[in-house]
């Protein structure tokens, strides 16, 4: 029995010592490879789908356009990697295509604690990395490899109720009560935080409702019916799971809730929300979101919808078309491939001109010591007629804040 | 023995095999996977010890791998604690939950277990995220990196993680073979008959998980840091660690400690190559490829790979057991003492005005009597009288509504089975209740354990009780090779070896042909000059009338009759409650009741 | 408290609870005949939610008409898978081996269907959308959301069936006994395996109606399961493992503590009530509700 077991264990060793990766498919030598490593299966594979689709045009626009022209006009090559729907996978995926090939930098993982744990990785193995996610403990860490596009969640708080309070005191609607109800995922506990602390009382709001849930949210009964008893002005919105957010706003219209709703994030943006609550519904709800197609690029959203079959273009694909762009445009001033040069070129890189200037607003791209892009500021899109379009700041804006209650 | 220093040695094989990967291999994600695997084993070992040789399966182990990766990361983000110090609180912690939960939960059978175990890590989940640890960063020390436990050679984290696994290997090991492994496993195959031979079945089970609990929690705190390097309530406390858990184990086979091993070396490496070679390029692919595995595995191999591939293979050297032999030895008559000239001595038990009901129904309506030292003493009746009732109540898996059982002077009413056991009393079954994947031997050892002792004083004892009963040539075969006699005689056996002074026999020559009936009066006889009081239970009177001293009749709860056998089967009151009034009526009571055959 | 408000919260419960009821039922059946843990059960319903989907889509079905309809098909699945792959694992033997087996067994299923899903209908959601999903029926200062409270009572007419299916009809009876002693019913020529593939597919049947059921409110994607299956297991054990109206006023149950939890804990702590509520019922009375006391000595 023993030696049986010898046997099968001596046999297990010999399957596992053979080679786990099957060989790459063929690329020329002097290729720049950029790793995307994003759910492309289980519960979040939409929105992993939905980056590799920037991804993969931004790609194609530039090798189209004769790759990097620093390096000799060398290719832009995509590795994508799924991080499946645990931590565990995700990281998985990031040590196995950072491992296999020279990867030069890389992007992703949409959910906050992948990316926590991918960037992780990234760091250890010296290869920089771009996120949109907006969690401040991103950039916490004393990372030197990682760089995170958008703005963070504490300080979008505060930009964004600036700005709905701006807007409401200009269309004579003053905010008074205000609402924070959304799930405890990371970056929404990190945008209402501050905001329970400190901002809205600052401004002299009231909080009248604060209701945080673990998703799956079994009902909306409790929550909507309490924003009918306490009619707030403006109702912060963070539910992420998209059937969390739905039971939400399917509640708030069958109680006949008439509020002002803000989302914090480009969930509530996506075209699926259109064929499930119509767009009706969705009429005049914003969203504080890190990016959104903005004046200047209709030829590219018009582009993305013919490529994808998309109805628009949303904060995740544009992120990534922006980031390998930017990677792009590192590699173009470090002159190599290298990951380290690259990261070098992004820590100290100061961009005002191009796609990925033009996409992230205000147009200019910066990064401090721990990662952070400077100045970004976040925008509002606003549902219209079926579409989202960014309304503030309005020098960016597609279409015409609409505001009433 | 040469089988132990075996398996012994088969566990080092293992370890060096495991020792030689590490050193062989190269690549830092060849390095992950086979870091994973030692990990899932270690975790699937620790899950066996509850679920596998203590048969309580548990549906919540990840209650303390989640334990063991939140108190170490926490002590370390919040105190800037090593993690190898950390850890000692991570189990610390687990255990306590361990106590905290069987305490409770054990008394649960079967599913119910499981499912309760289910509920804790569920729970604990959702107070991590109100606590606000939704994702807990692990702070990346780059001054000390091996102080907290973050290794820049991979290759330190599977040498980390085949150490824990080393570790569970010689602890499981070490279970199995000691009395707590013997204990666990009679309990496993069949709980009562365990407390009945002395087994404090509660103790055992907690002991187990308490145990349990170790290892998990260690292996929590590598894979969060070797791992995952974020810890979030769904990764440690969530349902795929405990899925993992079962797959590694059910694969490979449960209550072995093999079974964790086969299971992770195969399904993990699976995984990964199906996620590298197939999973980037066409995302779901390895999902459902996977999942066919599984299903694959368990329809050709439901009891697990290991089980399987055993049973194939000993299959083709398996000797026959069909053979039939000569019943055992009768011989050493004389040192038997005949029946009904015993001198009676004290009394040793005493029963007074025993009352039980069930649902309304009243089995036993206060029963009185008393049992002698060095008497047989049979009790007989109708069937439903409410004899083994009666025993229930005696030897404690029965509560009685009035009265009290006193042994040697002392109330044992109440007491749990195990402990009267301990006390003197030994018990077998109407319905034999073995330990069906136990040999005969470890059978009866269990009953050697009793009264402590490591298992080699229990084998020696039980080789003894075995000789007594003349089975000492079936010790290691497997019970479902034997026949009824010799079931009886080892179910007697097993209960000789607690060292009993009364043995309370529930129809032990129930199925029995006549020379069988005959051994078995034989053995009793033997037990009884032995020193051992015999307290035995039938239903057919001429069976005992030779055998018993004295009788004590059983009829609807009520003891109707009492005294020497030749008067009690005079009494028409007993003729009646086995053949009914007309009968008495039609043949009147000179007709002695041996000639009653139901 | 004001008692109207308390009322909402228990009427809100029950709504919810009533489709975890149907959710459950076939659970229920399933193990009670059979004593196998579907791990695949949620998945069944998310098919079903697809496949009412496309009555609506295609046929322009209402869905809760459309969640009738799936009970045909899916009863067939549950034959076939039944047949094919169940059957082969708890044909004899050790029990307790068995049970260990359908788990993993079941687990492969639920992986194939989630990941077979993903990949050939996409993950994209998709929703039905139904004029009654967003309005309410008030009754005094109480609101009644109309999807769920059509998707309730379709619920217990359905439960009502599969009772008097189980009590009154002979098929039903042979199911009960199958379920109560498999050898004494394979003596009065009851055909245990068959009755064995009836229950699955009776069970895949409730559930995938329960999906449609469902879809009246609730989008639907490849992982929609993830979110009920706990729930499930919870509302079978608490109304009794093997008993169908046990399921069904466990399900009940479990909604209303749901709803009722929210009354003295916050709301991230909801279902912590839940699952305080699951090991109170497993202590205090383990066979559930309705469930048969376990065997004793």
């Amino acid at each position: 029995m023993s030696l049986l077991t010898r046997a099968v264990t001596l046999a297990l060793a010999l399957l596992l010592a053979l080679p786990v990766a099957g060989p790459p498919p063929a690329v020329a030598v002097d290729d720049v490879k950029i790793a995307l490593v994003v759910p492309l299966s289980g519960r979040w594979a939409r929105q992993g789908q939905l980056k590799k689709m920037g991804a993969e045009m931004a790609i194609e626009e530039i090798n189209a356009q004769g790759g990097i022209k620093s390096l000799g006009g060398a290719k832009i090559v995509l590795r994508e990697a799924d991080a499946g729907d645990s931590v565990e996978k995700a990281v998985s995926a990031a040590q196995r295509v950072l491992t296999r090939e020279k990867i030069s930098a890389g992007i992703g993982s949409w959910l906050s604690s992948f990316t926590l744990g991918v960037t992780e990785v990234a760091e250890r193995l010296q290869v920089p990395w771009l996120t949109l996610s907006y969690a401040d403990n991103i950039t916490e860490r004393g990372f030197k490899y990682t760089f995170q596009t958008s703005p963070v969640s504490s300080a979008q708080a505060e930009q964004a109720l600036d700005l709905v309070v701006d807007l409401a005191k200009r269309n004579n609607q003053p905010i008074r009560k205000a609402a924070l109800i959304g799930d405890n995922t990371a970056a929404t506990v990190f945008f209402f935080k501050p905001l329970r602390e400190k901002l809205l009382q600052a401004k002299g709001i009231e909080l009248v409702v604060d209701e945080v849930w673990t998703p799956p949210l079994p009902d909306a009964t409790s929550i909507v019916q309490k924003l009918r008893a306490t009619q707030p002005d403006l109702v912060f919105y963070g539910a992420t799971n998209f059937p969390d957010s739905i039971q939400v706003l399917q509640k708030v219209k069958e109680f006949g809730v008439k509020t002002h709703i803000q989302g914090v994030g480009a969930w509530l943006v996506t075209p699926e929300y259109v064929k499930t609550v119509g767009k009706e519904l969705l009429d005049n709800i914003q969203s504080v979101v890190a990016a959104h197609p903005l004046k200047g690029q209709e030829e590219l959203v018009k582009k993305f919808v013919q490529r994808t079959g998309e109805p628009f273009m949303t904060q995740d694909p544009l992120c990534s078309y922006a980031h390998v762009w930017l990677i792009k445009e590192a590699a173009e001033q470090a002159k190599s491939a290298d990951p380290k040069a690259i990261r070098d070129a992004l820590a100290k890189i100061d961009l005002t001109t191009g796609p990925a200037a033009s996409t992230l607003s205000p147009g200019r791209i910066r990064f401090d010591e721990r990662g952070r892009r400077i100045g970004a500021v976040p925008l509002i899109v606003q549902w219209q007629n079926g579409e989202p379009f960014t309304v503030v700041p309005v020098a960016l804006a597609t279409r015409a804040v609409i505001w009433h209650k | 023995m040469a089988s132990r220093s075996r398996e012994w040695l088969a566990i080092a094989a293992v370890v060096v095999a495991g020792l030689v990967l590490s050193l062989a291999l190269t690549e830092r994600y060849h390095h992950r996977v086979l870091t994973l695997v030692f990990l899932w084993a270690t975790m699937g070992l620790a899950w066996n010890i509850i679920s596998g040789y203590a048969g309580q399966i548990s549906f919540g182990h990840q209650a303390f791998f989640g334990i063991g990766a939140y108190v170490t990361v926490l002590l370390t983000a919040k105190l800037k604690l090593t993690p190898w110090l950390g850890m000692l609180g991570g189990v610390g912690v687990a255990v306590l939950a361990a106590v905290l939960i069987g305490t409770p939960t054990f008394r649960l059978a079967g599913i119910y277990f499981g499912l309760a175990t289910l509920a804790y890590p569920l729970i604990f989940r959702i107070v991590m995220d109100f606590l606000g640890y939704q994702e807990v960063a692990i702070p990346m020390m780059r001054e000390q990196p091996g102080l907290f436990m973050q290794f820049a050679e991979p290759r330190s984290f599977d040498l980390l993680a085949l150490g824990i696994l080393a570790a569970t290997l010689v602890l499981s090991r070490f279970i199995e073979t000691s009395r707590l492994g013997y204990s666990l496993r009679a309990v496993k195959e069949n709980e009562q008959a365990a407390e009945a031979m002395g087994v404090d079945s509660f103790r055992c089970k907690m002991i187990a998980y308490m145990l349990s609990a170790v290892p998990a929690a260690v292996a929590g705190a590598v894979y969060a840091h070797a791992i995952l390097f974020v810890v979030t309530p769904e990764a440690v406390f969530g349902v795929l660690v405990i899925v993992q858990t079962l797959t590694v184990c059910l694969v490979g086979g449960a209550g072995t400690l093999w079974g964790p091993i086969i299971g992770a070396a195969i399904m993990i490496p699976v995984s990964e190559i199906l996620d590298t070679t197939m999973g980037d390029r066409l995302p779901g692919i390895q999902g459902v490829v996977y999942g066919a595995a599984l299903m694959a595995v368990m329809m050709y191999a439901p009891e697990g790979l290991y089980w399987r591939v055993r049973s194939k293979l000993l299959a083709r050297s398996r000797r026959s057991v069909g053979a039939t032999r000569a019943a055992p030895a009768a011989a050493d008559v004389g040192a038997v003492t005949p029946a009904g000239l015993a001198a009676a001595g004290p009394v040793l038990m005493d029963v007074r005005g025993i009352s039980k009901s069930f649902l309304g129904l009243q089995a036993l309506s206060d029963v009185s009597f008393d049992v002698r030292e060095g008497e047989i003493l049979g009790i007989i009746g109708p069937n439903g009288a409410g004899k083994t009732t009666l025993f229930n109540v005696l030897n404690g898996f029965l509560l009685p509504e009035h009265g009290e059982v006193h042994w040697l002077g002392k109330s044992i009413t109440g007491l749990q089975p195990h402990v009267v056991c301990r006390l003197g009393v030994g018990r077998t079954f109407q319905v034999m209740r073995l330990f069906p994947h136990l040999t005969v031997l470890e059978n009866v050892m269990v009953g050697a354990f009793a009264h402590g002792g490591s298992p080699d004083h229990a084998r020696v004892a039980a080789l003894a009780a075995l000789e007594l009963v003349g089975l000492a040539d079936r010790a290691d075969v497997v019970p479902t090779g034997l026949t009824t006699l010799e079931l009886r005689l080892m179910e007697l056996a097993r209960c000789l070896a607690t060292r009993p002074k009364l043995i309370l026999l529930d129809e032990p020559l129930a199925g029995l042909s006549t020379d069988g009936v005959e051994l078995m009066a034989l053995m009793i006889r033997r037990a009884r000059s032995s020193a051992v009081t015999v307290a035995i239970i039938e239903h057919t009177i001429h069976a005992l009338v030779k055998l018993a001293d004295r009788l004590v009749v059983l009829d609807q709860g009520r003891r109707l009759a009492e005294g020497l056998p030749g008067e009690v089967t005079r009494t028409p009151a007993v003729i009646e409650a086995y053949l009914g009034s007309r009968w008495l009526a039609r043949h009147g009571a000179t007709q002695h009741a041996e000639d009653l055959r139901p | 408290m004001v008692a109207s408000e308390l009322t909402q919260y228990v009427v809100t419960g029950l709504l919810v609870g009533g489709v975890y009821a149907l959710m459950s039922i076939g659970l229920a059946l399933i193990f009670g005949v059979m004593r196998v843990v579907n791990f695949a059960q949620g998945d069944f319903m998310m098919l079903g939610m697809y496949l009412t989907y496309y009555y609506a889509v295609t046929l322009g079905i209402d869905p809760l008409v459309g969640a009738l309809v799936t009970i045909p098909p899916f009863f067939v699945i549950g034959l076939v898978v039944h047949r094919v792959f169940l059957a082969r694992v708890t044909g004899g033997g050790d029990p307790n081996r068995e049970m260990d087996a359908q788990l993993i067994l079941t687990l492969g299923m639920s992986l194939i269907i989630t990941n077979a899903t993903t990949m050939i209908l996409s993950p994209m959601p998709r929703a039905i959308r139904t004029t009654y999903a967003t309005q309410a029926f008030a009754i005094g200062p109480l609101l009644l959301n109309q999807a769920r409270t059509y998707a309730f009572f379709m619920a217990l007419l359905l439960a009502a069936a599969v009772y008097v299916f189980l009590t009154r009809t002979d098929l039903g009876k042979a199911l009960r006994a199958a379920a109560d002693d498999p050898e004494a019913a394979s003596y009065q020529a009851i055909n245990v395996r068959a009755m064995h593939g009836v229950a699955f597919g009776v069970g895949i049947a409730l559930v995938a109606a329960a999906g449609g059921l469902l879809a009246t409110y609730y989008p639907i994607e490849p992982n929609v399961a993830v979110n009920f299956i706990v729930l499930m297991f919870v509302a079978v054990v608490v109304g009794g493992l093997g008993s169908i109206p046990g399921a069904f006023v466990g399900g009940l149950a479990i909604g209303l503590v749901q709803s009722l939890t929210l009354l003295i804990l916050p709301l991230q702590l909801q279902n912590v009530g839940v699952f305080v509520a699951f090991l109170l019922v497993l202590y205090v009375r383990p066979q559930g509700l309705f469930g048969r006391r376990a065997r004793t000595v």
